[in-house]
């Protein structure tokens, strides 16, 4: 298959305009400008939905509406009080994955979530912040997480180690999780789409109602694993007020 | 696999920093306050409406209870008003009864004395009939005088088997 056909094509990222600074690298490509849209969308449309403050909301203040109390709800109902300081950001992190992968289903449209290092980024700030936060809760003690209690003590040399790299390799799943999704969602749209154009006579509208039915299934996986990047978030971020 | 291509890893993740920390940053100070004000404008609406209902129905109830006791206090009224009135009316048809029964018995009795009173003056009238026609009547016959005391006394000696 040439490269030009490869359904892999549409992850790569081509600079819209060349920018270095300090030597690097920062050009603004098709990725960056994917984000910009996912951020404009997400700040006007949660802007201009509750410009007028109504106390009976139109349908479009419903739906902002509807998206803050499932993050509040989500984060209260995992979290408890202490979540609400971290309202902001998990609300940010959803809306930010969600309208990323939505703005993926666009056709030509690029996906920023697709791509590992976007997601791993995430996944780090979450890693390390929860882990700053379980430090600041519990100084010294946050170690006792990885000491499971209850269990027979000759276990511990095997569960210590489990517990640890389990807890390190967090952002890693939680990354590689959306990625793959993505990945794996995007690849199959455009191998079905390259069936429709390569199939004989009228054959190609069964791939082509196949590529139907998976844009559905596409667009309710960008809707659950921006849902669970957030949920995971507030695991971990409960995890850092309670040890085991 | 372009994920892996490490080129553009730097340009990612700037961009990406720019875009999620201005995002952040926005909703954060700006969209979601907004939100929550919203929310918590319609949440003190909502309870200061329930709690103006609650008010309101509690004077409700505090007036029906008034007016229930109202109605009891008429009617508790009106039976007494009703109760008088029935005693204030027997009272009075039973004196007035018993002054009808005293005037009956006194033109009873005042009658009964007339009865007797014209029936004395009758037998009087009599007496004196009877004395006149006794003179008259013996005078034709036999040309006898007979005084009247004479003649009374016969009479009244007689008086018993007139009776």
């Amino acid at each position: 298959m040439a490269a030009k056909d490869s359904p892999l094509k549409q992850f790569e990222i081509d600079p819209i305009s060349n920018i270095e600074l300090g030597g690097y690298n920062i050009s603004f490509t098709n990725s960056s400008f994917a984000m910009l849209i996912t951020v404009l969308v997400i700040t006007l449309f949660l802007t201009l939905t509750v410009s007028t403050r109504s106390i009976i909301p139109s349908r479009m203040q419903l739906i902002s509406e509807l998206m803050y109390n499932f993050i509040a709800q989500l984060l209260s109902d995992t979290v408890g009080d202490n979540g609400k300081r971290y309202f902001p950001f998990v609300f940010s992190l959803f809306m930010f994955v969600l309208i990323g992968n939505m703005v993926g289903m666009i056709p030509y449209q690029f996906t920023f979530t697709s791509h590992i290092i976007v997601t791993f980024a995430l996944a780090a700030v979450v890693f390390i912040g929860v882990t700053i936060l379980g430090f600041i809760n519990h100084g010294i003690k946050f170690f006792t997480f990885f000491y499971i209690p209850g269990v027979p003590f000759y276990m511990h040399p095997l569960l210590i180690p489990i517990e640890v790299i389990s807890y390190l390799s967090r952002p890693i799943s939680l990354s590689v999780r959306l990625f793959a999704n993505m990945l794996a969602g995007h690849t199959l749209l455009k191998v079905f789409a390259g069936f429709v154009v390569s199939m004989p006579f009228f054959t190609g509208v069964f791939p082509l109602a196949f590529i139907v039915a998976l844009t559905g299934l596409e667009i309710l996986i960008a809707f659950l694993q921006a849902y669970v990047f957030a949920i995971l978030t507030c695991l971990y971020i409960n995890d850092a007020y309670h040890l085991h | 696999m372009p994920q892996l291509n490490p080129e553009f890893f730097v340009s990612q993740l700037f961009w990406l920093a720019v875009f999620f920390t201005f995002l952040f940053v926005f909703l954060w100070r700006v969209s979601l306050p907004r939100i929550a004000t919203v929310l918590e404008k319609r949440q003190n609406k909502i309870d200061e409406n329930l709690s103006s209902a609650k008010e309101l129905q509690e004077q409700a109830m505090e007036i029906e209870k008034k007016i229930n006791d109202q109605i009891n206090k008429a009617k508790l009224e009106t039976d007494e008003k009703i109760k008088e009135t029935i005693n204030a009316l027997q009272e009075n048809v039973s004196s007035q009864l018993s002054s009808l029964d005293k005037d009956l018995e006194k033109k009873v009795s005042d009658a009964e004395k007339e009865i007797l009173k014209s029936k004395d003056d009758q037998m009087k009238n009599i007496n004196n009939e009877i004395v006149n026609i006794t003179k008259l009547t013996v005078g034709k016959i036999t040309d006898i005088e007979l005084s009247d005391n004479e003649l009374n006394k016969v009479i009244e000696t007689q008086k018993g088997s007139f009776n």
